[in-house]
């Protein structure tokens, strides 16, 4: 059967800078500061719009163009963290480089963050699969 | 094993604790901590660096000592050795052509890393670089000033002169890439950095080499050429035990030879019982020492040889459990 191929992409979200001035975020382990939620205020369409703007700004209009069609979020878990983002086979690259160079949440939100590519598979089964084992992976490390 | 030959160390604890922490979290093993010198060298070469850094760090994490120094002047190096003895890794940072081709051809360092956020005003050619690549001296790549860049030119330079290095290299041989990141924002994971690379016409395989294999290329010629014998032989620390381990079972051994001789002579005495009137004096004390010596000696000889074959390695007589392994 000829259909279209898909690459997706698991992100996580990293916060690496600075806690801010609360005195009870101090006292949390670094991997709880790095792997925090992120804020409820971000949703699809906004990352959706962020990472279009980050492609047309690396690759102008051809990268824009050739990545458009099938650019979708797939999920989103502020909680964790963690999203899975659908993009052509061909030209996954584009996107993942995007997304290195983001150095901050989309606009309104503005937090400065690290997007790290974890997975990047075929099947959107085994992408969520690997979302799952990472969330375990987390919280064992944070109960240690 | 994932390298990363360029984190920039800063003396406040705290941000240098974080950005350590977070390389961990992303996933690298080895980390060279720079320190940058430019201009003219000062008095005192010593390395600011500490060995063992002032808060608790990962324990995977492996550090390293590295020197930049940026070269204006193409006369001004001649105490390179000294300062290359201070540190793990010495990198020099040419500012134009005539440093460049210096530093390919004569300088004795283990890096050069361009600032490739500059329009340099000059094409990389294979002659030169060949040369350098010949040596065993690589070229570094920093991606983290084109992520920090707020104008597109630092990018779009870092990106061209990317370009040119990969033209230049034929292909990407013999390029390490790594972050020299201001803040902990600009550090991206390993398998990122591999993308960048292949976006930015590298390849995946020698994206992977970048991070991997010829950033630990780069760390072991640059110990090679500090500790070994010309560079080519090196002792390890192959688990040799310290001395006092060592020397426990020879001496347990001796007095296992001392117990089972009274216990023979007991046997003799209990023997020797019945013959209660000849009072069979025991051995005098003279030869008793001298059979205790003998039997000490030959004790240490019995576990000499269970040693060499344990670690494989006899010269001249002397047992030498150190192994000597070859260093590619």
């Amino acid at each position: 059967m000829v259909r279209v191929k898909h690459r997706y992409l698991v992100a996580t979200f990293l916060y690496p800078g600075a806690p801010t001035a609360t005195s009870s975020k101090e006292s949390l382990s670094q991997v709880l500061q790095f792997n925090q939620p992120t804020s409820d205020r971000l949703d699809a369409p906004l990352l959706l719009k962020a990472i279009r703007q980050g492609v047309a700004e690396l690759f102008g209009d051809y990268g824009a163009g050739v990545v458009s069609p099938s650019l979708r979020i797939n999920y989103l878990s502020p909680a964790t963290s963690t999203a899975i983002i659908r993009t052509p086979r061909a030209h996954c690259q584009l996107v993942w480089a995007a997304l290195s160079f983001m150095t901050q949440l989309p606009d309104p939100i503005a937090q400065p963050c690290v997007v790290r590519v974890v997975r990047v598979s075929g099947t959107i089964r085994k992408a969520e699969h690997e979302v799952i084992r990472r969330a375990k992976v987390i919280i064992k490390r944070a109960q240690e | 094993m994932f390298y990363d030959l360029n984190v920039p160390w800063t003396a406040s604890d705290r941000e240098l604790q974080r950005t350590v922490a977070f390389l961990d979290e992303l996933g690298y093993d080895v980390v060279a901590l720079t320190h940058t010198l430019s201009g003219k060298l000062p008095a005192d070469l010593t390395c600011p660096i500490p060995t063992t850094l002032p808060f608790p760090t990962p324990s995977r994490l492996r550090f390293l000592r590295r020197c930049t120094l940026i070269l204006a002047d193409p006369s001004q190096n001649h105490r390179i050795s000294q300062l290359s003895a201070a540190y793990d890794i010495l990198a020099i940072r040419p500012t134009d052509e005539r440093t460049l081709k210096q530093a390919c051809e004569s300088l004795d360092c283990d890096l050069i890393s361009l600032d490739l956020t500059q329009r340099l005003g000059f094409h990389f050619k294979f002659k030169m670089l060949g040369q350098a690549i010949e040596r065993g001296v690589r070229f570094e790549i920093c991606y983290a000033p084109g992520i920090l860049a707020v104008d597109g030119a630092a990018r779009r330079n870092l990106i061209g002169n990317v370009v040119g290095l990969i033209r230049a290299t034929r292909g990407g041989r013999g390029l390490v890439i790594s972050s020299e990141a201001k803040t902990a924002l600009a550090y991206r994971a390993p398998s990122d950095v591999i993308n960048l690379a292949s976006v930015w016409g590298l390849g995946q395989e020698r994206g992977k080499d970048a991070v991997c294999k010829e950033a630990r290329g780069v760390t072991v010629t640059a110990q090679l050429k500090r500790t070994s014998y010309r560079g080519v032989v090196d002792v390890v620390y192959g688990g040799e035990k310290p001395e006092q381990v060592t020397k426990a079972p020879a001496l347990s051994k001796a007095e296992r030879a001392e117990a089972q001789k009274k216990r023979k002579a007991d046997a003799m005495n209990s023997n020797g019982g019945s013959l209660a009137g000849n009072s069979p004096k025991p051995v005098p004390k003279r030869d008793f020492k001298r059979q205790e010596k003998k039997a000490k000696t030959e004790g240490q000889v019995e576990v000499a040889p269970t040693k060499d074959a344990a670690s494989g390695t006899k010269v001249n007589g002397v047992t030498n459990n150190m192994p000597i392994r070859m260093e590619d």
